[in-house]
């Protein structure tokens, strides 16, 4: 096939629209150079999102299901997760996954970034709280982000909008840790509790992860991506690229990408960026072979695709005598606890996790069809009593775990599964450790204790989420040490001195909270560590 | 499972109806108090129709399955049968309950006697409490419990 080079050349090339390539082109823009992003999905429409329909939960099991096989749209690629007892989930499009994210919007801990010096376990980041600090005060306002100040498992914090309301069910289940002396709190969401910067606030329709059609959830392609474009950003969408090519010295100098129609195109540029996620950057890395770079792109330290990390999940279930209008309200954490986050020596695990009280999708029909999965509500006689018992009467805890790195836990190129383009997807290998295994079983047990003493009538335990491949860590890590780690503390790759990473690949450990605050706060600091070295970005 | 093709009414003309309003029955019953809707009360037919035509060709194999005296037998006995089938396919059991439940739960009467608002839920969206903060200050006074 021959490969059509009719775009200007640009200085900056992003790959991925999603959360932190957003927030990067935005950032960027103030340096007036030509920016340009290469995104394989399409813009999202809110109208067609399914709560317009009345049929709106079935389509959460099809073209609006979070789990990219099952979706299966043209702008999707297969994942090959049969070596992993977790399933990725992602979505495609300008946005990214933020388009489906539940928008619980924590940040990662000051520990987090230190679990070498404080615990002894995996490694520090090159980078500390403090250096991100001023990042997420900046993100939350762009974003818009609701919670409340004032919680002691963090250092002081101002948010812009005020909390979400907890609902019955956050009110029910902060009795039960009140009960237990345990800490807990509101969760920070980007979710808006007031109208901010045009945008209207939260109708409380719970299926955040099907598209917010109300546009108070936060994805990026009402937030940073209108602001980034009418500063003259170039967006391209159904722009699928294979690999980053590079140059006789060894520096990238542009991707190759299939078009709409599926044409093979070269686009040059000074710098590249990766944001396509912790296992879209890692594929298309491996998949950027050279003489310079049999390995793949970046690789010398072989650890590209390498401690994959997700956040494993153990869902507690309770079910309540009361009505807790469950169907109502963002179906993302609405409290949490962080009474189990730091490491305690007293437990026989390192490091730890945070319980969020989630809505969950709970509509009639997910409850109807689970409950039938599950054999908890029959079909047939007997079905209205059950179903009545739990739909609105049912409340999750998860118990959240930081995953720490195992070279072990990986993502490659399957040998024989490719995208509609004839890409290689990806493949996961992935293992649970023994200490993730101990901190699940923790954290259940804690779960179902906090449920009987909110009052739970019967309790139900998920041991080990299997789709809660949501947060994609560490695969291409951060380091100051180019033989164990892939870019260094501003994102800039060891090997290649134009090619940058700004997603949660580059996350050293992966904390105990979900991780979207976190990875857009650090695209942001890289953004300006490149502006600060713009003269001389590409030296030693 | 949205944006499918949808069949004209004449797609239907080979479904034997009576088996289908008993299966049907058989899957979700009026309750026993008879507030709750027996499933064959639903308009499958145009739910299928419009929103699952995928699912047709399937529901007809389904149905081959099912005697002459089926829509006649006491529901108990019906239940034993279709747990029959059940057990025979069960991947093909489960997408007929899921379509069975899906045209059920969308049904605006339903919706209203389990406490759901009828019609999809943009925009009307719900209202909820903001819940008790109070007990937060009992948390306060635990002191920083974060690690630098
Ligand atoms: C169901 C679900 C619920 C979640 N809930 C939460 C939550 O409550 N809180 C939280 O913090 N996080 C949550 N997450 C995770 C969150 O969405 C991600 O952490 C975040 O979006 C990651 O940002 P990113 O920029 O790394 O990648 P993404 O947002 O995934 O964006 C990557 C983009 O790159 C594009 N891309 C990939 N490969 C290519 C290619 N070869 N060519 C062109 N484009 C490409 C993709 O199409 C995509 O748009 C959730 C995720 C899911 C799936
Ligand atoms: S609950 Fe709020 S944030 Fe979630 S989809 Fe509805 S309006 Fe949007």
């Amino acid at each position: 096939m021959n490969t059509s080079s009719n775009h200007d050349p640009v200085d900056v090339l992003i790959i991925g629209a999603g959360a932190s390539g957003a927030a990067i082109a935005w950032n960027l823009t103030e340096t007036r150079m030509r920016i340009l992003c290469l995104e394989q999905g399409d813009w999202m429409t809110p109208s067609k999102y399914p709560t317009n329909s009345q049929n709106w939960e079935a389509q959460q099991f099809g073209a609006y299901h979070i789990d990219p096989n099952v979706r299966g749209l043209e702008t999707d690629y297969p994942i090959n997760n049969q070596d992993s007892p977790i399933d990725v989930l992602n979505f495609n499009g300008v946005g990214g996954s933020t388009i489906v994210y539940a928008a619980h919007f924590p940040r990662l801990h000051p520990s987090d970034f230190k679990v070498k010096t404080l615990d002894g376990v995996a490694d520090d980041w090159p980078i500390s709280y403090d250096d991100l600090d001023p990042y997420f005060l900046q993100n939350d306002r762009i974003m818009g982000v609701s919670g409340l100040a004032g919680d002691p498992m963090y250092p002081p914090k101002d948010l812009p909008l005020p909390p979400l309301p907890i609902g019955m069910v956050g009110e029910v289940v902060a009795k039960g840790f009140d009960r237990l002396g345990w800490h807990w709190w509101p969760s920070d969401a980007a979710i808006l509790s007031q109208p901010y910067e045009g945008r209207d606030k939260c109708l409380n329709l719970n299926p955040c992860s099907s598209g917010c059609a109300q546009g108070a959830k936060s994805s990026t392609d009402i937030t940073y991506w209108p602001q980034a474009i009418r500063s003259g950003v170039e967006l391209r969408t159904r722009c699928r690229v294979r690999e980053v090519t590079v140059n006789e010295h060894g520096m990238a100098d542009g991707v190759i990408y299939y078009d709409a129609d599926g044409h093979e195109c070269f686009q040059k540029a000074e710098v590249v960026i990766m944001a396509c996620n912790g296992v879209g950057t890692p594929r298309i890395l491996l998949n950027s072979k050279s003489p310079q770079f049999p390995d793949g792109l970046a690789n010398r330290s072989g650890l590209v695709g390498k401690n994959l990390m997700f956040h494993p999940v153990g869902v507690v279930r309770g079910i309540f005598e009361e009505r807790l209008d469950t169907h109502k309200g963002p179906q993302g954490s609405c409290i949490l606890s962080k009474e189990f986050y730091e490491t305690d020596p007293d437990r026989d695990f390192v490091r730890g996790y945070n319980m969020q009280v989630a809505r969950g999708a709970a509509g009639p029909l997910a409850t109807a069809f689970q409950g039938f999965r599950t054999g908890d509500i029959p079909w047939g006689p007997g079905h209205h009593e059950k179903f009545h018992q739990r739909f609105d009467h049912t409340v999750n805890v998860l118990a959240l775990c930081e995953d720490l790195p195992e070279e072990c836990n990986r993502v490659t190129l399957d040998p024989d599964l490719v995208d509609s383009d004839g890409i290689p997807a990806p493949k996961i290998t992935y293992r649970l450790s023994e200490n993730s295994r101990k901190m699940l079983a923790h954290g259940l047990a804690r779960g179902e204790e906090v449920m009987r003493a909110a009052g739970a009538k019967e309790i139900q335990k998920v041991d080990l989420l299997r789709s809660a491949g949501w947060h994609l860590l560490g695969t291409a890590r951060m380091g100051n040490d180019p033989t164990r780690s892939v870019v260094n503390s501003w994102g800039r790759s060891h090997d290649v001195k134009n090619l940058f990473i700004v997603d949660g690949s580059i996350f050293v450990t992966g904390g105990g909270v979900n991780p979207t605050s976190t990875i857009q706060a650090l695209a942001l600091y890289i953004g300006d560590k490149i502006k600060e070295n713009l003269a001389n970005l590409f030296d030693d | 499972m949205d944006n499918q093709e949808k069949l004209p009414p004449e797609a239907f003309d080979d479904v034997p109806r009576r088996h289908l309003s008993a299966l049907l029955d058989t899957i979700v019953p009026a309750s026993e108090d008879g507030t709750m809707l027996s499933a064959q009360e639903m308009d499958f037919p145009s739910y299928l129709l419009s929103q699952a035509a995928d699912f047709l060709a399937d529901l007809k194999r389904i149905l081959v399955h099912f005697d002459d005296d089926f829509p006649d037998l006491p529901l108990a006995e019906r239940v034993a049968l279709v747990q029959t089938f059940a057990e025979s396919d069960a991947q093909m059991f489960n997408a007929l309950v899921f379509r069975v439940y899906d045209c059920y739960y969308q049904d605006d009467r339903v919706r209203t006697l389990i406490g759901a608002r009828p019609g999809p839920p943009f925009p009307g969206g719900h209202v909820i409490i903001p819940g008790d903060l109070s007990s937060l200050e009992t948390v306060k006074t635990r002191g920083k419990g974060y690690r630098r």
